[in-house]
């Protein structure tokens, strides 16, 4: 967000004056007087490369004609575009273009929305006088998704400098000089990269399409659903092309959304999840002991005469729900009404409890927020990132390119604290970047935030006013700090004194902080103890209530942030707000015109426990699959198996599912309407783009018609009802505008923390933490997220799996060499808790003594994990793992 | 006895004369720089050489010290000079010579230059194919860096000059000076729009000097010398000091001829370069290098200086003179040049990439007597259509051989396409595009 007005210049463009901001180009300035000057190698997210010289403008005083796309506005400029001298150029220039084209529009899937095909139409006659050899590239096959034609190729090089610029991955060149001019990739293999799609967007015209929907459409035929992705939290604007009932393409326009068009492989390439073969078309009623297609009318009845017997057994609190946070937030708010007003149970909880609680608690608990202070915008003008335990580009990518554009053009520094390593790779690497990086052990993050806060505190860079609003606050972090020795730090985490100091001093510097904290902190042991300390660590440097300043969690998937706010977790009520919230608790009674449940709530791990004891009769679980998730330590089956009704919304048969009473079929992301609240906590519109297939619905209408046959209705039309009620109920939700207002710092909550709030466990969370001794192996094992996958969902999109079939073993190439371990060979993984044969990949990024495994086909693999659950934010933790290796022959 | 005093060919031109380091000291070299090396001001230095009028040797003939003033004054970090000995014109090859036969004059040159703009490191970037020519410089370096007259403190001062050569790897957009800064940074050798110029945005991003080896040759004489001296010589006010010119064709002597600049063509043709090598008689010579538009007998008396020859049509550029006898097949001779450019041009602008293999497929065509009257109009059509169109210079130098000879010699591609008429065989031959 900028801070100052820029200067604007005035200019007039074929008469007509404009006033824009200095340093914009003519051809933007035309653009906003309704001139549109024909181009191929501009785009307002590159830098001008001035290279196809079709924007080519008369400038009064310029002697030759000038390139719209290069030449910045200035004060009392007169800029002609529509003059003979200027037609003469565009039409020149488009038949030299047109010379080696093939003019095989007929054939080409860019035919009608290609600006080769629309700027000829508009300048060239139809005949030519180039009358020799057209250039014939030799046609190269590039990669299972990407089509790539070349002879359509203008050279305008905006792919490559997408790649370069926008991506930081660089895998595309042009190889060749002169007419030869060819755009490659690297390597004599198939292309190897991020598969963000953006060299698909960016192409003005047939030279790269995408193929999964290659011959298949005209765009003519195509409609159109603006709606937003479902595989992180980064919450994207995409376009759904569909034909009939069919997904065509999925694109997204430049300057759309929060991600301003971009996209990666999951959003761009992954929407075939929702067609996949395997959908459940209709519900299943467990009938001596199978699974059997039923009707709707009776899979309900059956849920609900169930639900009404047991809960007249036994009690609400009998009953448990469980929900995922790919869900809207309408079908969120209905779950947890249906949960507490229905049933009158608080025993509900989401899949924001695999992490996501962790940054929302302790952004309430420090600075009275359960947002951001902070939004894209902040990252992009941001004078210095932190970030901590994210590898951003593969679990958050459109975060991870606010990141980069803040680095790559406006010159931030970045400091990373994260298990991983530079490497010149396929993909990016944010460390890369970096102009500070700590390669972090997963286990030891709390320990690098210490050293930093330390770092800070011994170098004199703690806010001055701070030491006499807070004294109790400073002296306490100050002893406490003091008490650990810089030797221990070093020795725990393999960081330097030097560089913590280093990095406290680009952290100061900075006028506008940004910290980012991943999966890396979040989902791991510890998770809500470091983001206070982070939290802290702002405070220390006056920067927590700066503009511009501030922490944000990364959310894993697309509405943990919703599913919070609308309280589909154990201890909120929608807002969200705890359960003793008493005005809150009364305003929420007056709408729903019932008595809120007064018992505690309970956490999927304490709902695990109770079946398991028994005094858990009944679960519904909506696209949750604890079965398939948690490891064995968890005994998620054992306890699903003694449940009396399991009510699985779902999908996928899910392991969970298959162990259901009763499943019924719901709606995917592409198939119904809602909202979804980004990691930002941006609300925005999901919007049906197909049918839903076969017989399924939105998991919101499921509770609503059970609530119906349960004889306390909870009755919508559609979704926008919904919402309208969840407004009433917190008010204001999701009435934002394109660029969402942050809250504030709540400046009562954060004195209470600095005078009180602190003080409860700031012994233990400024404490050295020992790593845990395990007696396993010395290798330990994570698991990762990949970039080409989202959880359950994106392993069954045919374009992502295409990308990454099964789960590997990402190992460095030292421990490689040194276990005798080759590229694609076997090797057998294995702790106390079990052991699996997997392939080997060796990658520079992993640091020694780490491995990788991606957790979307953790299978037989998350057996090994460790099981470890925070006692304040009751988060599971099952994402590591201490094994041996041994090489398999 | 010379008839002209030569200054930068002068030291070579002594028998047994080896260009090392010692004899380089021997014939007064390396005093310039110790003349100048905390004794004058960076500014001063800048000053004498705008007074000494001295403008690029590399084609466009830009004034130096004033393409040196326009570096920020203010700016705190890095500065860099590049020396661009990436000479590729064909038809010229002064800067292989002066770099192989006295390297130690270009070194104490970039040294002068580095101090004058406040660069500590400089680099030479070598057309590929001088393979010899970057050897001898890196040994130079050698030589000069234990001498201390290179590296860090130079002749004991607290200044620090490096100087590291880079050798280019074939492409001759590459001596054009953004393409050459990109190349440099270990990009592909593009070159970029402008502005921002390099005197502010170039090498990494950093102000840059680019100079052409000649001129930077030049620079220790200067200092020595004095700006005066220096302006006396040649055309003042606007082409001081001499040039080394290369003629070469069908003339008797070929050769490097250092004179100073105002001489005519006809003395440089005729006294120095020992007239044409037969009785035929002079019918085109190219005065600049291949960009530069065919000049015919008629402008035998231009005199070789950068507003005469500008004012006749051509320019002056790289100093590559080419010389044509009767008989010689002009447009054969355009098709040569046109080849060539169509093998250089980087492919970035669309005209250029584009225009060039039309061009060339035209040409071919005509040369293979299977053209037609109509390809003249889109000949000058298409030639008016690169021209000025492009991102760099490139685009207006590759019109000039197929346009002048055009305008001079338009009666012989009539006479070759009449040719082709009565060999009935007009129909265009399909040219492979592929080189």
């Amino acid at each position: 967000m900028p801070d100052q007005k820029p200067e604007t210049v005035r200019l007039t463009i074929d008469g007509t004056t404009v006033a824009v901001p200095k340093g914009t180009l003519v051809i933007e300035a035309a653009r906003r007087v309704g001139v549109m000057i024909p181009h191929f190698c501009y785009h307002p997210k590159l830098k001008p490369d001035a290279n196809c010289r079709m924007c080519l403008v008369e400038v009064e005083k310029m002697p030759k004609l000038q390139t719209a796309c290069s030449t910045p506005v200035a004060e009392g400029m007169a800029v002609r575009t529509a003059t003979t001298t200027v037609d003469d150029a565009h039409k020149s220039v488009l038949e030299f273009i047109l010379a080696n084209h093939p003019l095989d529009c007929p054939v080409c899937d860019q035919g009608g929305k290609c600006d080769l095909q629309d700027f000829s139409h508009q300048y060239t006659p139809t005949t030519s006088r180039f009358t020799e050899t057209k250039r014939i590239f030799q046609k190269e096959y590039f990669s299972p998704l990407i089509e790539t034609q070349m002879n359509r190729c203008v050279q305008c090089l905006r792919c490559v400098r997408y790649c370069d610029e926008i991506m930081d991955v660089k895998a595309l060149a042009p190889v060749g000089r002169g007419t030869m001019t060819e755009i490659k990739h690297f390597g004599p293999h198939e292309l190897d990269c991020e598969f963000c799609g953006g060299c698909i967007q960016i192409c003005p015209v047939g030279a790269i399409t995408s193929r999964l929907s290659m011959y298949e459409y005209r765009p003519w035929m195509l409609k159109r659903a603006d709606t937003i992705c479902t595989f992180c939290g980064d919450g994207c604007r995409i376009t759904v092309q569909t034909k009939g009932n069919e997904l065509i393409e999925v694109n997204s326009a430049h300057g759309a959304g929060r991600n301003n068009g971009d996209l990666c492989a999951r959003g761009f390439f992954g929407f075939h999840a929702s067609s996949d073969a395997d959908r459940l078309t209709h519900p299943l009623i467990r009938r001596e002991g199978k699974l059997v297609e039923a009707t709707w009318e009776d899979a309900l009845e059956y849920v609900a005469e169930q639900a009404l017997r047991l809960k007249l057994a036994h009690s609400a609190d009998a009953f448990g729900g469980l929900i995922t946070s790919r869900c809207t937030n309408e079908d969120l708010y209905v779950f947890q009404k249906f949960m507490r007003q229905v049933i009158g149970t608080n025993r509900i909880d989401s899949s924001a409890r695999y992490g996501h609680l962790n940054g929302v608690q302790a952004l309430r608990r420090v600075q009275g927020t359960h947002r951001w202070t902070i939004a894209f915008e902040d990252i992009v003008a941001a004078n210095a990132l932190l970030l901590v335990g994210t590898n951003i580009t593969e679990t958050s990518p459109i975060t991870g390119l606010k990141v980069k554009e803040a680095v790559k053009k406006r010159q931030a520094s970045l400091v990373t604290m994260e298990a991983l390593q530079p490497a010149i790779d396929t993909l990016s690497n944010i460390t890369n970047l970096a102009l500070q990086h700590f390669p972090t052990h997963p286990a030891q993050f709390g320990n690098t935030v210490l050293g930093l806060t330390k770092a800070v505190i011994e170098g004199n860079l703690v806010d001055a006013t701070l030491a006499q609003q807070a004294p109790a606050f400073v002296q306490r972090l100050t002893s406490a700090l003091q008490g650990i020795s810089w030797e221990n730090l070093e020795a725990v985490t393999g960081q330097t004194r030097t560089q913590w100091t280093e990095t406290a001093k680009i952290l100061a510097g900075a006028n506008r902080l940004v910290i980012l904290v991943g999966n890396g902190v979040l989902r791991h042991p510890g998770g809500d103890a470091t983001v206070t300390n982070l939290l802290d660590l702002l405070i220390l440097l006056g920067k927590l209530d700066k503009p511009g300043c501030g922490l944000g969690p990364l959310a894993e998937e697309n509405n943990d942030q919703g599913a919070v706010e609308m309280g589909a977790v154990a201890e909120f009520f929608p807002g969200p707000a705890p359960l003793d919230d008493q005005p809150v608790r009364d305003r929420i009674a007056t709408v729903w015109r019932e008595e809120l449940p007064r018992t505690p709530g309970a956490s999927l791990t304490e709902m695990l426990a109770a079946a398991n004891k028994g005094s858990l009769k009944a679960l519904f679980v909506v696209g949750e699959n604890p079965v398939g998730t948690l490891p064995a330590e968890a005994q998620a089956a054992e306890a699903l198996g003694k449940l009396d009704l399991l009510v699985c919304q779902e999908l996928f048969l899910t392991e969970t599912a298959a162990m259901a009473h009763v499943v019924l079929p719901a709606c995917s992301y592409m198939e119904k309407d809602g909202t979804f609240t980004n990691s930002e906590g941006h609300v925005q519109g999901v919007r049906q783009a197909i049918n839903p297939v076969g017989d399924s619905r939105p998991d919101w209408e499921m509770f609503s018609a059970l609530s119906v046959l349960m004889g306390s209705p909870l009755e919508y039309g559609d979704a926008r009802e919904i919402l309208k009620e969840i407004r009433t109920v917190i008010p204001g939700y999701g009435l934002l505008g394109p660029t969402p207002t942050p809250p504030k710092v709540d400046q009562a909550v954060l004195s209470g923390y600095l005078t009180q709030g602190f003080a409860g466990d700031a012994a233990t969370r400024y404490a050295v933490s020992q790593p845990r001794q395990t007696g396993d192996g010395s290798f330990t094992l994570m698991f990762v997220q990949t970039l080409f996958h989202s959880g359950k969902l994106s392993t069954h999109s045919k374009g992502l799996l295409q990308l990454q079939q099964e789960g590997f073993l990402s190992i460095n190439p030292e421990d490689a060499a040194r276990l005798d371990l080759a590229d694609g060979g076997q090797v057998k993984v294995s702790n106390s808790r079990g052991a699996i044969t997997t392939t080997v990949k060796i990658r520079e990024r992993v640091p020694a003594g780490l491995l990788w495994f991606p957790e979307h086909f953790d299978g037989e693999a998350k057996q090994l994990a460790e099981w470890t659950i925070d006692p304040r934010t009751q988060i599971p933790y099952f994402k590591l793992a201490h094994v041996s290796l041994a090489k398999v022959s | 006895m010379p008839k002209y005093e030569p200054i930068l060919l002068k030291n070579m031109l002594q028998p047994g004369y080896t260009g090392s380091l010692a004899e380089y000291e021997r014939a007064g070299g390396y005093q310039a720089i110790r003349k100048v090396l905390g004794k004058v001001s960076p500014a001063d230095v800048t000053a004498v050489v705008m007074k000494s009028g001295l403008r690029g040797r590399g084609g466009a003939g830009f004034p130096t010290g004033v393409k040196w003033g326009f570096l920020p004054k203010d700016y705190q970090g890095p500065r860099y000079l590049c020396c661009n000995a990436d000479e590729s014109e064909p038809g010229t090859f002064k800067d292989r010579q002066l770099i192989e036969r006295d390297p130690h004059q270009l070194l104490e040159g970039m040294l002068l230059a580095c101090y004058a703009i406040g660069a500590a490191s400089s680099y030479i970037y070598i057309r590929g194919e001088f393979v010899l020519g970057a050897k001898i410089l890196e040994q130079a370096i050698n030589e000069a860096r234990a001498a201390g007259y290179v590296g860090k403190n130079i002749f004991g001062s607290n200044t620090t000059i490096d100087i590291w050569v880079h050798r280019g790897a074939g492409a001759y957009i590459c001596g054009e000076e953004t393409a050459l800064l990109e190349s440099l940074e270990g990009k592909r050798g593009l070159p970029r729009v402008k502005p921002p110029f390099p005197a502010t945005h170039g090498l990494y991003n950093k102000p840059t000097v680019v100079n052409n080896v000649e001129t930077l040759a030049n620079l220790p004489h200067i200092l020595n010398r004095g700006a005066e001296w220096f302006a006396s010589i040649g055309s003042p006010p606007k082409s001081t000091g001499t040039r080394v010119f290369c003629v070469s064709g069908h003339v008797a002597r070929p050769g490097n001829y250092e004179v100073p600049m105002g001489i005519t063509f006809r003395e440089l043709i005729y006294e120095q370069a020992g007239g044409m090598r037969s009785d035929k008689k002079l019918k085109a010579f190219i005065p600049g290098g291949a960009s530069a538009p065919f000049l015919t007998p008629d402008h035998l008396d231009v005199k070789l200086d950068f507003e005469s020859v500008a004012l006749a049509g051509s320019m002056l550029g790289s100093g590559g003179v080419t010389v044509m006898e009767e008989g010689t097949d002009m447009v054969w001779a355009a098709l040569r040049l046109m080849e060539f450019f169509y093998h250089e041009s980087c492919g970035k602008c669309s005209p250029c990439r584009e225009g060039s293999s039309w061009l060339v497929q035209i040409m071919r065509r005509i040369v293979n007597k299977r053209g037609q009257l109509a390809d003249l109009e889109t000949l000058t059509d298409l030639c008016k259509n690169i021209a000025g169109r492009t991102v760099c210079a490139f685009g207006d130098a590759e019109v000039s051989p197929i346009l002048s000879t055009l305008k001079h010699w338009r009666h012989e591609y009539v006479a070759m396409i009449h040719a082709a008429e009565a060999a009935n065989l007009i129909r265009p031959e399909p040219v492979g595009a592929k080189q």
